[in-house]
């Protein structure tokens, strides 16, 4: 043990899952700003959906289904699912067509992971099962021809809470907060979700033409409830990102510092506060944002060519002190 | 043993007192900690790819037919801290390059002019994962091909990742890279091409495109539960490379040999344009899961998935 990674045991502090006692939940109320599906739970596989877009146009998607998708009132994000720190967790997909769920950044047994090469595509309904060993923020997505599957949108974002449900802390004995949201980051080649099926050629180049937050772009995300951030001076807001788009995206508040405190599902040994954090394809971060005094603030996304630091397009929305 | 299992090669292999030859490259014992004198010879080529689809491609390549690089990269070097090395680098491309490792500098700076030859020298910088490429045509080169893995291990061949720092009882070495075919056919015909306009349609994993990695030993990633595994990303493309384990969280040890204070484990980790970041993997459960870009065009082939920057990790 001297001579391993000795900055791992002093995470083990940090850690979750390890049988410590959780804190008592703080008393505040918390307050999601979108609606989920608490785990277990099954979802179907859509492929008949579209999504409306700021210009007035539509595009074509798949999704993951149980009465609607994200929030109940648009097919992509698919939607949120719950559960807590310690459970045994079981996800049903109910499928017409081959597809899966990869369960991202859960670490579960090669059974359930959801690749078809290393295990099988789902025709029917499959039980997807893992124990949910840390709390925080992970993704579920298709790996069925992931390149088109998941860019069509089918994809959401899995919350383990912890051990004792608290939706006013982040993680065992981790930090509180009063309101949450979560910005699940996508963007669209909109030719990729036009003709059958599409595969070849078509998809050899990823040019994206719509950003969004939640799945909105434009106008709409400066004004969708699940996005626009509102909430008293002085309250702590955790909003959770999550990197769905290939593209990688810079976060920010307007000006407003936020805290850094936890990425891919594990809270970081030193949190930072910062104006601005980029979130890489496939990445999640936990930011938490104390509200100022008063004002209405510009925050939102910058997406970013893998290519070079150029920006590629960018998505805005409000963050109001109510 | 052949240089490439060297370069994945368990604790038993370099901690043992065996002398090691590979490619005109001595590992001596622990007990000797004597620095070595070792030198290699790199041609610059123009040369054929066949790609996973079956496709040729031209690309430039460092070439080394005694020190081949893991996978299908036609180059690597292995050196310890310390060690003198002088790399003779051959130019037969028809343009100037000049041979570069970021943060390690040369005896020389002049360029190549095509046809000629020259020879760099320097001692092996501090232990950890770097990357080799031409530095006259800018990224034009490592969209190319030209450019590849050094690794120097500590002073006396210890299983650290840097001098005291992290013990792995496995490494692997993956080297990413990714080409827009377009380009290699402007440059084959003489022409040029905007950077601007680079946006590729292969990807590679120390050369390979899945599922060509399975079939490597140096792109399947083999291991037993209860090891440390480091693994070595070497960003020698033009483009940054999320790379995503299923199964497994992993510690962030350095990028660009800089040590990550803020450890964190991370399921996906980010490496920027020529960046080298070295991780370790705690193989905390039996079971095959793949290693991929999340960037998710980067797994297929011409927009064929997923033929491309996909590897399989084993553990027993
Ligand atoms: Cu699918
Ligand atoms: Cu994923």
């Amino acid at each position: 043990m001297f001579n391993k990674f000795q900055e791992i045991y002093i995470m083990s502090a940090h850690r979750g899952g390890g049988g410590g006692t959780a804190t008592p939940p703080p008393t505040t109320t918390g307050g999601r700003a979108f609606t989920f599906l608490r785990a277990p739970t099954t979802v179907t596989a859509q492929m008949n959906g579209s999504a409306a877009l700021a210009d007035g146009a539509s595009i074509s998607t798949w999704y993951f289904s149980n009465g609607g998708g994200f929030n109940g009132d648009r097919t992509v994000p698919s939607p949120v699912i719950e559960a807590n720190q310690g459970e045994q967790v079981a996800i049903t997909l109910s499928s017409m067509m081959p597809h899966t769920i990869h369960l991202h950044g859960l670490d579960v047994d090669q059974q359930n992971d959801g690749v078809p090469a290393t295990s099988f595509e789902v025709t029917g309904s499959y039980t997807y099962r893992f124990t949910a060993t840390h709390a925080g923020t992970f993704m579920y997505h298709c790996h069925v021809d992931t390149n088109k599957h998941m860019e069509m949108g089918m994809f959401g974002t899995i919350i383990i809470r912890p051990s004792n449900g608290s939706t006013t802390q982040a993680w065992d004995n981790g930090s509180v907060f009063d309101k949450e949201y979560l910005w699940q980051l996508t963007t669209h080649d909109s030719t990729w979700h036009s003709g059958m099926g599409g595969g070849g050629s078509n998809l050899a180049r990823y040019r994206p033409d719509y950003f969004m937050i939640n799945g909105k772009d434009g106008a709409n995300t400066i004004t969708d409830s699940a996005t626009a951030i509102t909430a008293s001076a002085g309250q702590k807001v955790l909003v959770r990102i999550v990197g769905t788009s290939y593209m990688p995206g810079i976060i920010r508040m307007g000006s407003l510092p936020f805290e850094v405190i936890a990425s891919d599902g594990r809270p970081l040994v030193q949190p930072y506060i910062t104006t601005e954090q980029m979130c890489a394809a496939g990445e999640r971060y936990d930011i938490l944002l104390t509200m100022p005094s008063s004002g209405q603030y510009t925050g939102g996304i910058e997406y970013r060519n893998i290519r070079n630091t150029d920006a590629l397009g960018t998505v805005t929305t409000t963050i109001t002190v109510a | 043993m052949r240089r490439r299992d060297f370069l994945k090669a368990g604790g038993a292999g370099l901690v043992g007192s065996t002398v090691f030859s590979i490619s005109g490259l001595t590992m001596l014992s622990p007990g000797n900690a004597n620095a070595a004198t070792v030198s290699f010879n790199l041609t610059a080529e123009g040369t054929y790819k066949t790609l996973v689809d079956g496709v040729s491609v031209y690309v430039w390549q460092f070439i080394d037919t005694n020190s081949t690089g893991p996978g299908a990269l036609t180059s690597g070097l292995v050196v310890k801290e310390g060690d003198a090395v002088s790399v003779t680098v051959n130019n037969n491309l028809d343009r100037n390059i000049r041979f570069s490792i970021p943060g390690v500098s040369m005896s020389s700076t002049r360029t190549i002019s095509p046809g000629s030859s020259r020879t760099y020298s320097f001692t092996a910088p501090a232990a950890g994962s770097y990357l080799y490429t031409d530095n006259v045509n800018g990224e034009l080169s490592r969209a190319m091909g030209l450019a590849g893995p050094m690794v120097v291990m500590t002073t006396n061949g210890s299983n650290n990742l840097y001098s005291g720092g992290p013990v792995f009882d496995r490494q692997y070495t993956l080297f990413m890279s990714e080409l827009d075919d377009r380009l290699n056919a402007a440059v084959q015909a003489g022409g040029s091409y905007n950077m601007a306009n680079y946006e590729p349609n292969y990807y590679f994993a120390n050369g390979l495109s899945y599922p060509d990695t399975k079939s490597n030993s140096d792109t399947l990633i083999a291991m037993s539960v209860g090891e440390d595994v480091a693994i070595r990303f070497i960003n020698g493309g033009a483009i940054t490379y999320p790379m995503h384990f299923h199964g497994y969280h992993v510690n962030v040890a350095s990028r660009n040999r800089i040590i990550e204070k803020n450890v964190i484990e991370k399921d996906t980790v980010q490496v920027e344009r020529g960046e080298c970041v070295d991780v370790i993997l705690p193989v905390a459960q039996a079971g095959t899961y793949p290693l991929h870009t999340h960037y998710v065009p980067g797994v297929s082939a011409n927009g064929v998935y997923a033929k491309g920057g996909l590897v399989l990790m084993s553990a027993a």
